[in-house]
């Protein structure tokens, strides 16, 4: 059965019909065609597919379309404005904070909820923050440093 | 003491490839859709080892949406394996382990695949299962492979169930081990575990005409092309594989795995074929997880900490096949001696078939395990004499142009300078709370010198392009090409861009393994850009009517020294349309001589270490008495890897291989069932590091320049920062609870079992 929906996506309204299991992932993926978000696991395992949906950060593997109707939804593919990396996107790339970059849209999208709901992290916080994403190149070291970079720096999200 | 820099007084080098990745838009092979695609899924065996006495695939090519079903009989029968040629693409009259692969299913939807391929009948003659591999030594044991006489193989040692024998022998261990004040022994158990990369590996293979393109995620694009030119009996030119963005490997991605199944399918289905990975199969099917390992040592020690002779025996569980992993036997051995001086050895070491799933090269293969052991029993040996762990080791590294104890002279090496400043950077000494503890290990890890090609073009503007047959894994090893290329023609990495993983574009390379990127294709990429500079001061030479001994490359010109308005930019030279086009490759470097490789049973090349890379770590951790669970609060890494070449690339490599390492110590263990069947393929039970785990790690490098190596003196980087870090964890723990765990990982259940052992 399919269920007609709206998703929200990086400010952009989209009208899909979804198969009920459908998750949002896929959705996302395959019908709109916004193939950063990942599938490391399929089970809210690694973090690869997160996405932020009305502000939460939600492993999009997990949680079907038909619950995202109506939602605004960011991925990575929003986190810029237009050409122009966000100040955690570029600071990632400085700090050392990608390598494979297979879980970086996913650790983006923790990074920036966890600043917005905690814009002065400790380092101790930040770890605890990005802990349901996991990362087998970079061991977290330059992740750390960008996002407490950024929130010394002051940059808006 | 120079621990991590401060950030302004690093090179910041922004990877080529960032953009992309911190945005989505870069495209990784799950992220690819052709059109008219179908989807690949395997039927994997039933038993972990059976005699195969039918196979009927009737049923599932009869279900609507099937495109191709394949088995053993719709294939050439074509053995493939690195040393031993022991598989088959699809299981013939056997299945050796769950991994084994009995048929592929191309159809519309994944979910119709996943169904056909379940349809597939098999009959089985079940056979004992061996998954304890010691066991497959014994003198009467199932055979896993039957005919394994048959298999072409290099000459390693096999006999039955032993895969591969090596023994590295020098002096007389037995008459020295007499003259000991001290001698010790112990045994050291551990499980397997996982490269794990975050992305599932897929692959997606499209026909024109009677050529094949299969985009795949591999670590090794022209050793995959091989794969599939082998299996499907075609000429490497009529296979190009390319590689999209990959998303890490690790070692798992190594080799020629499942290309060859898709490229089949898609021959078959008349369409393109996708095949992505589940996490579970991803932990099930590939011939590529780190090696279980048992490691038996006795030390002969005096007083003042001179070992006098070294013993050793181990067993390596190599799985159902061989894979890239033939050499471990003997690469086993050599980290069972270490980077210490002694005169007298005595190793055999047995890499063994079982039902398990095959072992091949995870970061760094086979040293982690057996360094664990050895740096755990070095601290016993320390022990038994009564001096400081630190003190024996101090005493007993190779000393700056010593032997090793294969008799290989060690000229430029650091290993006692590691040790200080690991010491030094942890705070060796220090008073703990009761429930805390330092511990320290060191390793060492050989560089691999290979062939391997690049070529360098100018185009008409003067920006640049690198033409590489390197692989980018994640390490940023491609990625710091053109600051080499740069540094030779004036120019700057940022103007240069890299075609790289497409096997009809750049020459043959060994791909992102052995940590051997930079070392051999920076190589060749500094050799191309050197014709490219002569082409330059040849042209120069003529246009500024200046002799070549008076020009300069720099900053984008070429000019006369000391006449800075006698110039001519590259762009002006590369405008032109004479082709400026350098290819290179370079002299490979070869390690010196060891004392000893000619009367070793089962020699590979390996008992001397070209540019060996040499590490000390150590771990600060907090253990709790009442759990077990070991808690690592700061790490110290000091490496010697030769001259650095770029900075953050190498310290992302030492963080990264830190963690994974603490992962190997504490949780990343790999559990077979009685018969060979992994009980923890998914990340809920295989527990790899998070952030929050995570320690503050100081890094040191000690950059000796290195002759004989890599670029600019430099070695490999990549694999090290694994190797000696479960040895520091398990000696840190060892002080604390008072008795070394002898089995790894060294889980929480382990920590408080061992430390109930000793009535604590």
């Amino acid at each position: 059965m399919k269920h007609p929906i709206t998703l929200n996506v990086n400010g952009t309204p989209y009208s899909v019909d979804v198969a009920t299991a459908q998750s949002l992932l896929y959705a996302v993926r395959d019908q709109l065609g916004l193939t950063g978000s990942k599938e490391g696991c399929d089970d809210s395992e690694c973090g690869a597919c997160m996405m932020l949906v009305d502000g939460r950060p939600t492993n999009s593997c997990s949680y079907l379309a038909v619950q995202a109707d109506g939602a605004e939804i960011t991925t990575v593919e929003g986190l810029g404005e237009g050409d122009e990396l966000s100040p955690l996107q570029q600071v990632f790339l400085e700090e050392g904070g990608v390598q494979c970059g297979f879980c970086t849209p996913g650790m983006l999208i923790a990074a920036t909820a966890l600043l917005q709901a905690n814009p002065s992290p400790t380092a101790e916080e930040i770890r605890i923050g990005v802990s349901g994403n996991l990362c087998r190149c970079t061991g977290y070291d330059g992740i750390v440093r960008a996002v407490l970079r950024v929130s010394r720096e002051g940059a808006s999200v | 003491m120079a621990a991590v820099e401060s950030k302004q007084a690093q090179q910041v080098f922004i990877r080529p490839d960032g953009k992309e990745k911190v945005t989505g838009v870069g495209r990784y092979t799950a992220d690819l859709n052709l059109t008219g695609q179908v989807h690949a899924k395997f039927r994997y065996a039933d038993h972990t080892h059976a005699r195969i006495t039918r196979i009927d695939a009737s049923k599932a090519r009869a279900l609507a949406g099937v495109f191709a079903v394949l088995t053993h009989a719709d294939v050439p029968e074509v053995r493939y394996g690195g040393m031993v040629q022991d598989r088959l693409m699809f299981a013939k009259d056997a299945v050796r382990f769950e991994g084994d692969i009995i048929a592929g299913v191309a159809a519309l939807t994944p979910e119709i695949a996943a169904q056909a391929a379940a349809l597939v009948e098999v009959d089985y003659e079940p056979l004992p299962a061996i998954t304890d591999y010691e066991s497959a030594m014994a003198p009467g044991a199932q055979l896993i492979h039957s005919d394994w006489e048959s298999y072409g193989a290099e000459d390693m040692g096999r006999d039955g169930n032993v895969l591969g024998h090596s023994t590295v022998i020098r002096g007389d261990a037995d008459a020295a081990m007499a003259t000991a004040d001290a001698v010790v022994s112990g045994r050291y158990v551990a499980d397997a575990s996982q490269g794990a990369p975050i992305e599932p590996r897929a692959i997606i293979a499209q026909w024109q005409g009677d050529k094949v393109t299969v985009w795949t995620s591999t670590q090794v694009p022209f050793a995959a092309r091989t794969g599939v030119a082998t299996v499907l009996e075609l000429p490497e030119s009529h296979v190009r594989v390319v590689v999209p963005l990959l998303g890490g490997g690790f070692g798992s991605k190594c080799d020629f795995h499942f290309e060859g199944h898709v490229a089949a399918l898609a021959r078959a289905a008349r369409r393109p074929v996708k095949l992505v990975f589940s996490r579970h199969e991803e932990f099930i099917a590939p011939d590529h997880r780190r090696e279980g390992m048992a490691v038996e040592l006795e030390t002969g020690v005096r007083k003042d900490g001179t070992i006098v002779a070294r013993r050793a025996r181990l067993v390596i569980d190599g799985g159902a096949y061989c894979g890239e992993g033939g050499f471990f036997a003997q690469m086993a051995a050599m980290h069972a001696i270490g980077p210490y001086q002694m005169e007298n050895v005595s190793i055999d070491s047995y890499l063994v078939y079982s039902n398990n799933q095959p072992s091949s090269s995870i970061r760094a293969p086979t040293a982690p395990q057996a360094c664990w052991a050895v740096e755990q029993h070095m601290d016993e040996v320390a022990a038994a004499i009564g001096m400081d762990p630190v003190e024996l080791r101090r005493r007993t590294l190779i000393e700056r142009g010593k032997a090793s104890a294969t008799g290989q002279i060690m000229d430029e090496i650091g290993i006692r300078e590691t040790l200080e400043a690991a010491a030094e950077m942890i705070g060796y000494g220090q008073d703990l709370p009761d429930d805390e503890a330092i511990g320290v290990a060191c390793g060492w890890w050989p560089s691999f010198g290979v062939n391997s090609g690049a070529y360098v073009k100018l185009n008409g503007d003067g920006s640049g392009t690198i033409i590489t047959g390197a692989m980018e894994s994640g390490t940023g090893a491609v990625m710091g090409l053109p600051i080499l290329a740069a540094e030779v023609l004036g120019m700057k990495p940022e103007d240069f861009s890299i075609l790289y993983q497409d096997t009809d574009a750049g020459p043959w390379d060994m791909g992102s393994s052995g940590s051997q990127t930079t070392f051999n294709n920076g190589r060749a990429v500094i050799c191309a850009a050197t014709e490219v500079r002569e082409q330059l001061l040849d042209m120069a030479e003529k246009e500024l009517e200046a002799s070549r001994g008076d020009l300069e490359i720099a900053d984008g010109v070429v000019r006369v020294i000391g006449s800075p308005d006698k110039s001519i930019s590259i762009a002006d030279l590369a405008g032109s349309g004479t082709p400026l086009l350098g290819k290179g490759s370079g002299d490979v470097p070869e390690a010196g001589p060891s004392d000893i490789a000619s009367h070793c049973i089962g020699d590979l090349g390996l008992t001397a270490f070209l540019a060996p890379q040499l590490i000390t770590h150590a771990a600060h951790v907090k253990v709790d008495r009442d759990t077990g669970v070991v808690r690592v609060l700061r790490f110290a890494a000091a490496h010697d890897s030769g001259k650095i070449v770029n900075r953050i690339g190498a310290d992302g490599q030492v963080y990264g291989g830190v963690m994974m390492g603490i992962g190997q110590a504490l949780t990343e263990g790999t559990t077979f069932d009685s018969e060979g069947r992994q009980i923890n393929p998914h990340l809920l039970d295989y527990k790899l590091m998070t952030a929050s785990d995570g320690p503050e790690i100081m890094i040191h490098w000690e950059e000796v320049v290195t002759p004989n190596a890599g670029p600019k003196g430099s070695k490999g980087v990549g694999e090290p920062p694994s190797v000696p870090t479960s040895g520091a964890v398990g000696n840190a723990i060892a002080a604390v609870i008072g008795r070394h765990v002898n089995q790894l990982p060294m889980t929480a259940e382990r920590v408080w079992a061992t430390s109930q052992e000793n009535g604590q």
